[in-house]
C-alpha cells in the first residue's frame, strides 16, 4: 500500500452544476479533468490521503468578513457559500489534526473579492481565504497568519481585506499589473498606517518561469515567513502562471508548481484561478497534492512539456534577482506612500482614503471612502462608505481586541447613521462581541 | 426449484427453495463443514443432502458463492502473471508493483483519451519475451486512461497474440485488458484487478469445470449456474470464467441478500451479521444496501471489484475475553472455541451463557471458565460476564456509528447533492448469525433502536445466494468533439455526430446494457435497469463550445427475485 509522508485532506468540490455562463472560463468543466486525473491516479487510495466534502459557509461566516450590500443573499449564490465552506472544511481538518495538511480544490475562487462586496470582480464574489481565516480566528483563536498568493493575478481583494491588519502577512506573487487584470500589486502598496510592511507585492514580468518563481520563493518569501513567524501558512493556490493558461503570459510548469508548494510547505492551500483546464489543472493540482503529502512528484509532466521552450529570458532572471535583493526592505523598513486621497491621508484622528472599484462582471463602478480610526490603544475602528450610482451604504467594523472607546465609537456611528438615514444599508461587524448586524431594507 | 450454496470459511450452507407456489418455501437446508482442501467435495456433499427427496428435474437454478478465488490469493496459490503497464506521466507506478513479471512501458494517454506518447514496439516485444521466458501464460495489459481510449491495451494484445479473438492464443492462455473491467477511473486499482483476474483464472476455471461435471453426474446438467459477486448480484457461470475476480469476497453479499429476502427493509437500517470471529456491519439507505465507493481490497491491494459496503470488526461469539486494568475487553483476538464447546479460554459466548442470554454447549464449563478468569483478575464472575457482554455491544455500536459517520461524510460533487444530500440515520437493526438472538437486548441497550432477528437466520446467507438476481452495469463515455462514444466494459466503440447529447447517451447506455443481458440470456430483468449517473459538460475553447463530454452509468438494480416475507 502506498503511503503519504504527511497526511493530506483534499476537499474536492467541482460544483458540477454551477457556472457564471456557458462559455465563461470559470465554468462547470473547470475541475472535471482534475477530478478525473486524481481519481485515475488512485490518489485517494494512498494511505494518509483522503477526500472530504465541503462544509457550507453560513451567512454569518460571510458577514464576519465582508460588508455585503445590499446583503449576503444578493451578492452570493450557494456555490460561493460551498466554496468558502470548502476552505473552512480544509482548515478544520488541519486544526482538528485530522490531517497535517489540507487542500481545498473548490470553485468559484475568491481572491479578488474585497472587504466591501457589491457584486462579482474577476470571477470572485466573496473571499474564501479571508472567510476561512476569520472563521479560524473566531473558532480556534488563531491570530498570526501568512497568506501567500501564488495566483498569476494580484490578490487585490485579500490585500484590501488585510490592509490594516498587522497580524496577517499577505504576500502576492503575480504577473506585473501593468500587463494584466486587475492592474494593481506594486511594491509601494505595502499596507495601511498600522500594518505597514505586512502587505508584500511581488510583480513579475510576463514570461517568468519555474526558475523565477522558485527564486522568489526561496530567497524572498521563505526568509520573510521565517521572520514573521505565523501560526499558519496559507497558499492562495491560483494556477494561472502555467505556460498554457489562456488568460495570462507566464511560463510555470506543473513541476514548478509542485516544487513551489514543497518549498512553501503551507498548512492549507486553497485553489484560486487557473483556466487551462485540460493542459494544466490536472497536472498542477496533482503536483500540489503530491507535494503537500510529501510524496514523489518527479514522474509528473504535462504531455506537451518542453524544458527548452519554458526557459525564462536572462533579463527576467536578472530582474528577479534584483527584486529579491530590494524587496525585503518593504517588510523591514516600508517606505511610506505619498499622502494623498488615493493612497490615504490623515484627517484628524482618522486615516482616510478614497477608492474607486470596478466590478468587471457586473460592469459598474463603486466609490468608497474608507476610514481607519487611529486609536493608539488598539488596531482601530474601520468604516467604509460605499456608493454605487446614488445608492449609499455604510460598513463599520470593530476589530479584534478593540478598546472600549473604539467599540463605543463604532456603535455610535452606526446609531447616528440610522438617525440621519443617509445610508440605505448599514452593516456592523463587531468582532469583540462576535455580533454581526445589518440595518436597512 | 432454486438452490443456493454459500461456501464459507467454516461452514458450507445450502438451501433448496420451492418457488412454485405464491410464496417461497424452504424445502431443505443444511450446513456441512467446509473442507478447504476439497471445496468441490463440500459443495457436492451439501447438494446431495438438500436434494434428498427432491425431484431433480424441477431444479432450475443453482446460485453459488465460493471462497475459492479468495483463498487462492490469501494462500499464495495464485498463478504467475505478466503485468504490462502503460502509466504515462503522473505517480510512480513501481509503487504498486504486484509481481515479478511487472513491466512499465513508455506511452501515454490523457484524460480525454488523446494519445500523447506512443508505445515503443521494441520495448513491448522485449517485455513480452521476458514474460514468456519466465513461463508466464496469463497476461494483464493495462494503460492509464484506457477507459477513455483502449488503443494501447488493444495494441499490446495484438502484439502478444496477433489476434483480436477473445480466446487464448499460442502464446497466452488468458489475457485481461484493463478497460474490460469497467469504465471507472483508478489506474492502480485497474492494474490490481487485472492482475488478480489473471492470477486466479486457471484455478477458478478448473473449479467451474468440476462443478459442471459433478452437476452432470447428479442429474443436474440442465440447471443454470450463477456465481455470486461481492456487489450483491450474480453472474452466469460462463461469464464468470472470464471475470473470476468478480467472485471474490461474495460471502457478506450472500448474507445481506439473505436479510433482504427475509425481512422487509424500508428505512435506513443497520445489518449486523454476528459470527464466530467477526461481526459484519452493513448499512442500508431507504431499504437498499450501500456499495463500496470504489471497490474492495484484495490482499491489501485496492481493486475495482464492486462490493457492498461491509465493515468487518473483530467481535464474535468466539472472541476471547481479556482485561486491561479494570477494563473488560472482547476480541479482537480469538483463542480457540468457547469453553462451552471445549475451548480453554473464556469467550463472548461463555459470557452470554453466564448471563442466561443463550444456552450454547456446556453451560457449566462456561461458568467455571468465567469464574476462574474473574478470580485471577480480582473481579466477580457476574461483573466480568456483564461487562464483557456490555463491552461487545458497545464496540459494535461504536464501530457502527463511525461507519455511518464515514458514509455521511462521503464526498459529493454538485451543489444539488450537497444541499439536498441525504444523511443516513439508522432507524432499525437487523441481526443475524449465531449469537444474534443472545446479543439482541444488549445491543438494544446501546443503539436504542428496534431490532429484528429473522427466522431462518442461520442459513440466511444460502437463502440470499439462492434468490439473488443477476446484475450487470455499464458505463458510457462520449466526447462529441472527438466524435467517439465508448463503453469500456463491453469494449464497444462507436462514432457519433457532433449533435450527440445526454439523452442519446442515456438511451445508448440502456440499449447496450439490455443487449448485454440478452447475450447473457437474461432479457427478463430489463425492468430493473436504471440510470445511476448521467452528466454532460460543455467543452469550451476560447469562447466557443466545441463539444460535450458525456458520462452515463447504468445498472441492473441488485436485489432478490422473491422474498420469504
Ligand atoms: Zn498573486
Ligand atoms: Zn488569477
Ligand atoms: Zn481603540
Amino acid at each position: 500500500m502506498r503511503k503519504a509522508e504527511r497526511s493530506l485532506g483534499v476537499v474536492l468540490f467541482p460544483a458540477f452544476d454551477w457556472a457564471i455562463s456557458p462559455t465563461h472560463p470559470e465554468r462547470e468543466e473547470r475541475l472535471l479533468y482534475t477530478q478525473d486525473q486524481l481519481h485515475e491516479e488512485g490518489l485517494f487510495d494512498v494511505e494518509g490521503v483522503r477526500e472530504y466534502k465541503p462544509d457550507v459557509a453560513t451567512r454569518e461566516d460571510v458577514e464576519r468578513t465582508h460588508f455585503c450590500f445590499p446583503d449576503v443573499d444578493a451578492v452570493t449564490t450557494r456555490s460561493h457559500l460551498v466554496s468558502a465552506g470548502g476552505a473552512i472544511r480544509a482548515a478544520r481538518l488541519v486544526m482538528d489534526k485530522e490531517a497535517e495538511r489540507a487542500f481545498a480544490l473548490v470553485r468559484p475562487p475568491g481572491h479578488h473579492a474585497m472587504k466591501c462586496v457589491r457584486g462579482a470582480r474577476g470571477f470572485c464574489n466573496v473571499n474564501i481565504e479571508a472567510i476561512m481565516v476569520e472563521w479560524l480566528r473566531e473558532h480556534y483563536g488563531v491570530r498570526r497568519v501568512a497568506i501567500v498568493d501564488t495566483d498569476c493575478h494580484h490578490g487585490d481583494g485579500t490585500q484590501d481585506i488585510y490592509w490594516h491588519d498587522p497580524d496577517v502577512l499577505f504576500i502576492s506573487l503575480h504577473q506585473d499589473g501593468r500587463t494584466i487584470f486587475p492592474g494593481t500589486g506594486f511594491p509601494i502598496e505595502s499596507g495601511g498606517p498600522t500594518a505597514r510592511g505586512r502587505t508584500i507585492n511581488i510583480p513579475l514580468p510576463p514570461g517568468t518561469g519555474d526558475q523565477g518563481v522558485l527564486t522568489v520563493m526561496r530567497e524572498l518569501v521563505l526568509p520573510l515567513l521565517a521572520e514573521f513567524q505565523p501560526e499558519l501558512v496559507i497558499n492562495s493556490a491560483g494556477q494561472d502562471n502555467h505556460y498554457t493558461d489562456p488568460i495570462t503570459d507566464m511560463k510555470v510548469s506543473a513541476q514548478g508548481y509542485a516544487e513551489l508548494n514543497a518549498l512553501l510547505n503551507p498548512d492549507i492551500a486553497v485553489l484560486e484561478g487557473g483556466y487551462a483546464i485540460q493542459g494544466a489543472l490536472p497536472y498542477v493540482n496533482l503536483g500540489i497534492c503530491l507535494a503537500m503529502a510529501g510524496m514523489d512528484y518527479s514522474a509528473l509532466r504535462e504531455p506537451d512539456y518542453h524544458a527548452e521552450a519554458l526557459r525564462q529570458d536572462e533579463r527576467i532572471t536578472a530582474y528577479v534577482e534584483e527584486l529579491c535583493r530590494q524587496m525585503p526592505r518593504v517588510y523591514h523598513d516600508p517606505p511610506a506612500a505619498p499622502e494623498n486621497p488615493r493612497n490615504g491621508m490623515r484627517e484628524g484622528d482618522w486615516w482616510m482614503r478614497n477608492k474607486s472599484i470596478f466590478y468587471d462582471t457586473g460592469g459598474f463602478q463603486e466609490t468608497q471612502k474608507e476610514g481607519l480610526h487611529l486609536c493608539g490603544n488598539c488596531r482601530g475602528l474601520l468604516k467604509i462608505e460605499s456608493q454605487v450610482d446614488s445608492l449609499r451604504c455604510l460598513g463599520v467594523e470593530i476589530p479584534h481586541g478593540a478598546c472600549t472607546a473604539c467599540q463605543n465609537l463604532g456603535h455610535s456611528i452606526v446609531e447616528e447613521s440610522q438617525l440621519k438615514s443617509a445610508f440605505r444599508y448599514v452593516q456592523l461587524i463587531d468582532r469583540v462581541n462576535k455580533e454581526y448586524s445589518r440595518y436597512g431594507f | 426449484m432454486y438452490l443456493g450454496i454459500d461456501v464459507g470459511g467454516t461452514h458450507t450452507d445450502a438451501v433448496a427453495l420451492d418457488l412454485s407456489g405464491p410464496g417461497v418455501e424452504v424445502v431443505a437446508a443444511c450446513k456441512v463443514k467446509t473442507r478447504h482442501d476439497d471445496l468441490l467435495g463440500s459443495v457436492n456433499e451439501a447438494l446431495e443432502r438438500i436434494l434428498r427427496g427432491v425431484d431433480r428435474k424441477l431444479v432450475r437454478r443453482l446460485n453459488l458463492s465460493t471462497t475459492l478465488s479468495t483463498n487462492a490469493i490469501v494462500e499464495g496459490r495464485a498463478e504467475d502473471v505478466g503485468v504490462l503497464v502503460v502509466p504515462g506521466p503522473g505517480m510512480d507506478p513501481s509503487e504498486y508493483m504486484l509481481c515479478k513479471d511487472f513491466h512499465v512501458l513508455d506511452g501515454a494517454m490523457d484524460h480525454r483519451g488523446n494519445e500523447t506518447a506512443r508505445l515503443d514496439k521494441a520495448q513491448c516485444s522485449a517485455a513480452l519475451e521476458a514474460c514468456r521466458r519466465d513461463g508466464v501464460r496469463a497476461f494483464a495489459l493495462v494503460g492509464k486512461f484506457s477507459v477513455r481510449n483502449p488503443l494501447h491495451e488493444n495494441t499490446l494484445r495484438h502484439w502478444l497474440c496477433h489476434t483480436k479473438d477473445e480466446k487464448g492464443c499460442e502464446r497466452a492462455d488468458f489475457v485481461t485488458l484493463g478497460h474490460h473491467l469497467g469504465g471507472r477511473l483508478n489506474y492502480p486499482r485497474r492494474v490490481a484487478s487485472a492482475y488478480f483476474n489473471c492470477a486466479v483464472w486457471r484455478l477458478y476455471n478448473q473449479f467451474a469445470d468440476a462443478v459442471e461435471a459433478s452437476l452432470g453426474r447428479m442429474g443436474l446438467g440442465h440447471v443454470r449456474v450463477n456465481v455470486l459477486k461481492a456487489d450483491g448480484g450474480t453472474m452466469p457461470l460462463a461469464y464468470s470464467r472470464k471475470m473470476p475476480v468478480q467472485s471474490i469476497f461474495s460471502g457478506p453479499a450472500a448474507s445481506v441478500m439473505g436479510i433482504i429476502a427475509l425481512c422487509e427493509i424500508i428505512h435506513d437500517s443497520v445489518i449486523l451479521d454476528i459470527g464466530g470471529t467477526t461481526t459484519d456491519i452493513a448499512v442500508f439507505a431507504d431499504g437498499a444496501p450501500l456499495l463500496e465507493r470504489a471497490g474492495i481490497e484484495i490482499g491489501s491491494h485496492p481493486t475495482l471489484v464492486r462490493a457492498l459496503k461491509v465493515k468487518s470488526i473483530g467481535v464474535g461469539g468466539d472472541s476471547a475475553l481479556s482485561m486491561i486494568g479494570d477494563l473488560v475487553r472482547v476480541g479482537p483476538r480469538r483463542l480457540g472455541p468457547s469453553m462451552a464447546e471445549g475451548g480453554r479460554h473464556p469467550t463472548l459466548t461463555d459470557a452470554l451463557n453466564c448471563r442466561g442470554l443463550c444456552e450454547v454447549g456446556d453451560l457449566e464449563a462456561s461458568r467455571r471458565g468465567v469464574a476462574a478468569y474473574a478470580e485471577s483478575h480480582t473481579i466477580s464472575p457476574e461483573k466480568l460476564a456483564a461487562q464483557a457482554v456490555e463491552a461487545a455491544a458497545r464496540t459494535i455500536h461504536e464501530e457502527t456509528r463511525s461507519l455511518v459517520a464515514e458514509i455521511n461524510d462521503r464526498p459529493v460533487y454538485t451543489i444539488h447533492e450537497l444541499i439536498e444530500g441525504k444523511r443516513i440515520v439508522p432507524r432499525k437493526l437487523y441481526l443475524m448469525g449465531g449469537p444474534a438472538k443472545a446479543m439482541r437486548m444488549p445491543l438494544f441497550g446501546c443503539f436504542q433502536l428496534a431490532s429484528e432477528a429473522p427466522e431462518h437466520f442461520a442459513v440466511a446467507n444460502a437463502i440470499g445466494a439462492a434468490l439473488t438476481r443477476t446484475t450487470t452495469d455499464v458505463e458510457l463515455f462520449a466526447d462529441t468533439q472527438k466524435h467517439v462514444m465508448f463503453l469500456p466494459g463491453l469494449g464497444h466503440h462507436e462514432n457519433i455526430p457532433a449533435s450527440y447529447n445526454l439523452e442519446n447517451a442515456k438511451r445508448d447506455a440502456m440499449n447496450h446494457l439490455l443487449a448485454h443481458l440478452a447475450d447473457l440470456k437474461l432479457a427478463s430483468d430489463a425492468e430493473r435497469a436504471e440510470i445511476t449517473h448521467a452528466s454532460s459538460f460543455n467543452m469550451v475553447e476560447g469562447m466557443n463550445t466545441v463539444g460535450r463530454n458525456i458520462r452515463v452509468k447504468c445498472q441492473i438494480k441488485p436485489g432478490v427475485e422473491r422474498t420469504l416475507r
